[in-house]
C-alpha cells in the first residue's frame, strides 16, 4: 500500500543489520545464560553458542538458589491488581473525556497528566511518608495504589483515543432504544471497545512489570521484592553471578515479548494517534 | 413500534426528581471522572502539595508526623543552589539529556525513513526493531552493565578485536567513562518511542507528494528536506519532548547501573533527589531540588509545545 517501492532489497538488508545490533544485548542475556561459566567468563567471550556445550544449569540454579519465583508472583500480583484497577478507572474516565466537553471535564483531564510529569522519585518522597504514617509500608496494598496514580492517567488518554473512534450515534440509538446512559456505556460502548481495553490492560501490564522505584522503596524486604527490584538487589551483589543474572533477566523478559507482540500493532495505530493529538 | 417503546419509558420515569437533562448529563459526565479524579488527585496531586510544603521545611526529623511543626523557610532552597553536588547534578543532567536524545533521535528517524518504505518482512522488523521499549530500565541496564563489564565484557573483546582499545575498562566503574556508559541503555530504551512517532507521523504524509517529487525527479536529499521533514516537524519536537522529560524524570537505569556513581559522575538530578531523600534523608533539599525539576519541566514542555505549535502552520 506504501509508496516508493525503492530498492526493497537494500531496505531488507539495512534492516537486518539494524535489528543484529540493536537486538544484540537481548541475545547476549540468552546467550550468557545458555554458555558453561568456563567459556563465558573469559576475556575472549565466544559471539556464538557451541550448540554442542548448551546448558541451562544457569537457569535451574536461579530457581533453585534464588527466590525469582516469588518475585515474579509478587510482579504478578502487584501488576493484576493495579492494572484491573487502573482499566476500570481509566475506561470510565477516558469515556467521559471522549464524549463530553465541559470546561470541567477538561480541566480535570488536564489534571491527569499531571500525574506523568511528576518525577517518580520526588513524588515517591510523600508517598512514603505518607504510607509510613498510614501503615502502608511493606504491603501489596500500598504498592498496588502507587502503580494505579501512575496507570491511570495515560490509560484513562489512551481509553480516550479508543472511545473516539466510536461514533457518538450508536449510543444515541442505544439510548432511543430505552436504554439509559450507562446501560448504553456498559451494554454497547464497552463490547465494541473491547480490543482497546485488552489492548490497555497489556499496557499497563507492562508498565506494572517494569516499574522499579516505587517497588524499591515501599516493598524492600527481601520476601516482598518485585521482579525489578529482586533483580536489582541481584545484581548489586559483591560478585555477581552474571549468568545466573542473564538467566533471569531471560525468564523476565519472556512474558514481556509476549505481551509487546500482543500490543505492538495497536501501539502503531493507537498510542501514536493519542500521542500526536495530545 | 420503536415510538410507543419510546413513549412508554419516557411516560414511565419518575418525574419527582426534576433534574433537567442538561444536569443529568452533567453529573454522569464527573461520577464516571470521579475514581480516575480521586485517585490523582490523593496520589499525586496531594503528595505534591505535601512535598512542596516539606521543600519549605527547614531541620531534619524522623517522625514523619511531625515534619509540619517544623519552622518554615527558604533555607533548603539556599542551601541547595550552594551544594556544588548539586550543581554536578545540573551538568550530569544536561549532558546525559542532551547526548541520549540526540542519539535516539538519530537511531529512532533513521529506522522511521526505513520502515515508512516498502519491503519484504517489513512488520516483522518494526516488531523487533520496538522491543527495546517494552524491557525495563533495570533490566537494560544490568544487561549493558554485563556487556561493558571490566573483566569479561564483550564490548571490550570486540573493541580489543578492531584494535581500537587494548586496555581493559570498566566502563561504568570509571568516573570518566561511566556517563557516556550509562547513555548507551538511556538509548537503547528511548529509540523506540521516537521511531514509533516518527513513523506515525510519516504515514500521514499523503503519498502523491512523493509520487509528484518522482515526475519531478528529486533527489531523495530534496524529497526529505521539502516533503518528509516539513511532515514530521511538530511530531519530531514532540517526540524529543516525550524522549527528554522521561530521562529526565526516571532513575531506573542510573540506579541499576552505578547508583550515581562513581564520584557523583552519574548523578542526574532525579538520581540526586532519590539520594538525598532515602540515602542521607535530607528530605527538605531533596524536595527543594524535586520542585525546581518541575519548574524545570514545565518550562522546557512550554516552549517546546509553543515550537511544535509553530512548526504545525
Amino acid at each position: 500500500m506504501k509508496r516508493r517501492g525503492a530498492r526493497p532489497a537494500a531496505c531488507f538488508v539495512m534492516m537486518t543489520i539494524a535489528s543484529v545490533v540493536l537486538l544484540f544485548p537481548v541475545y547476549w542475556m540468552m546467550m550468557t545464560a545458555v554458555t558453561p561459566v568456563s567459556e563465558i567468563l573469559s576475556r575472549d567471550p565466544p559471539l556464538l553458542p557451541h550448540l554442542g556445550s548448551l546448558s541451562f544449569d544457569a537457569f535451574a540454579a536461579v530457581i533453585a538458589r534464588r527466590p525469582f519465583l516469588l518475585w515474579t508472583a509478587n510482579s504478578m500480583i502487584v501488576g493484576g491488581a493495579s492494572s484491573l484497577i487502573s482499566l476500570t478507572a481509566a475506561a470510565l474516565a477516558g469515556y467521559s473525556l471522549s464524549r463530553y466537553a465541559f470546561p470541567g471535564i477538561r480541566f480535570a483531564g488536564a489534571v491527569l497528566l499531571l500525574g506523568k510529569l511528576a518525577p517518580p522519585a520526588l513524588i515517591i518522597i510523600p508517598l512514603f511518608i505518607m504510607f509510613s504514617v498510614g501503615g502502608l509500608l511493606e504491603s501489596y496494598g500500598g504498592l498496588v495504589l502507587a502503580h494505579v496514580a501512575t496507570g491511570v492517567p495515560l490509560a484513562t488518554w489512551l481509553m480516550k483515543g479508543f472511545f473516539d473512534r466510536i461514533p457518538r450515534e450508536v449510543e444515541q440509538a442505544a439510548m432511543i432504544d430505552g436504554c439509559t446512559r450507562l446501560g448504553a456505556l456498559r451494554h454497547v460502548i464497552l463490547p465494541l471497545t473491547r480490543p482497546g481495553l485488552a489492548s490497555c490492560f497489556v499496557y499497563l501490564l507492562l508498565v506494572s512489570w517494569g516499574e522499579f522505584v516505587f517497588g524499591r522503596t515501599l516493598m524492600s524486604k527481601p520476601d516482598h521484592r518485585v521482579l525489578t527490584v529482586g533483580l536489582q538487589s541481584f545484581s548489586a551483589e559483591y560478585q555477581v553471578d552474571w549468568p545466573g543474572l542473564m538467566a533471569a533477566g531471560t525468564l523476565t523478559l519472556i512474558p514481556i515479548v509476549v505481551m509487546f507482540v500482543l500490543l505492538e500493532p495497536f501501539l502503531v495505530s493507537g498510542m501514536t494517534k493519542g500521542a500526536l493529538a495530545n | 413500534m420503536s415510538d410507543a417503546i419510546l413513549v412508554g419509558r419516557r411516560a414511565a420515569r419518575p418525574r419527582g426528581l426534576r433534574l433537567s437533562e442538561g444536569v443529568r448529563e452533567r453529573i454522569f459526565a464527573y461520577a464516571l471522572l470521579a475514581p480516575a479524579l480521586l485517585i490523582v488527585l490523593a496520589m499525586v496531586v496531594y503528595p505534591l502539595a505535601r512535598v512542596a510544603d516539606i521543600s519549605t521545611r527547614i531541620g531534619r526529623t524522623m517522625n514523619f508526623a511531625r515534619i509540619g511543626l517544623l519552622p518554615i523557610g527558604a533555607g533548603n532552597y539556599a542551601r541547595t543552589l550552594s551544594d556544588p553536588a548539586f550543581w554536578q547534578a545540573v551538568e550530569v543532567t544536561a549532558i546525559y539529556i542532551a547526548a541520549s536524545v540526540a542519539f535516539a533521535f538519530a537511531i529512532g528517524l533513521g529506522t522511521a525513513l526505513v520502515l515508512d518504505l516498502t519491503f519484504p518482512a517489513r512488520r516483522l522488523f518494526r516488531t523487533l526493531l520496538l522491543l527495546p521499549w517494552a524491557v525495563p530500565g533495570v533490566v537494560a541496564s544490568i544487561v549493558f552493565r554485563w556487556m561493558f563489564d571490566g573483566s569479561y565484557g564483550v564490548v571490550n573483546a570486540m573493541l580489543r578485536h578492531a584494535g581500537l582499545f587494548a586496555a581493559d575498562i570498566p566502563w561504568f566503574a570509571d568516573a570518566r567513562t561511566a556517563l557516556a556508559a550509562a547513555i548507551v541503555p538511556t538509548v537503547w530504551k528511548a529509540y523506540p518511542l521516537i521511531t514509533l512517532t516518527l513513523l506515525a507521523a510519516m504515514q500521514t504524509i499523503p503519498g502523491e507528494l512523493y509520487e509528484a517529487s518522482a515526475v519531478d525527479g528529486a533527489s531523495a536529499v530534496a524529497r526529505f528536506r521539502h516533503i518528509t521533514w516539513p511532515g514530521i516537524g511538530a511530531a519530531a519536537i514532540l517526540a524529543m519532548l516525550v524522549s527528554a522529560l522521561w530521562i529526565f524524570r526516571d532513575i531506573d537505569i542510573i540506579y541499576a547501573a552505578t547508583g550515581g556513581g562513581p564520584a557523583g559522575s552519574t548523578q542526574t538530578l532525579a538520581m540526586y533527589v532519590y539520594n538525598e531523600a532515602f540515602q542521607y534523608f535530607r528530605i527538605g533539599a531533596a524536595a527543594a531540588v524535586g520542585m525546581l525539576m518541575i519548574v524545570a519541566a514545565l518550562i522546557a514542555s512550554g516552549v517546546s509545545l509553543a515550537f511544535a505549535g509553530k512548526q504545525r502552520l
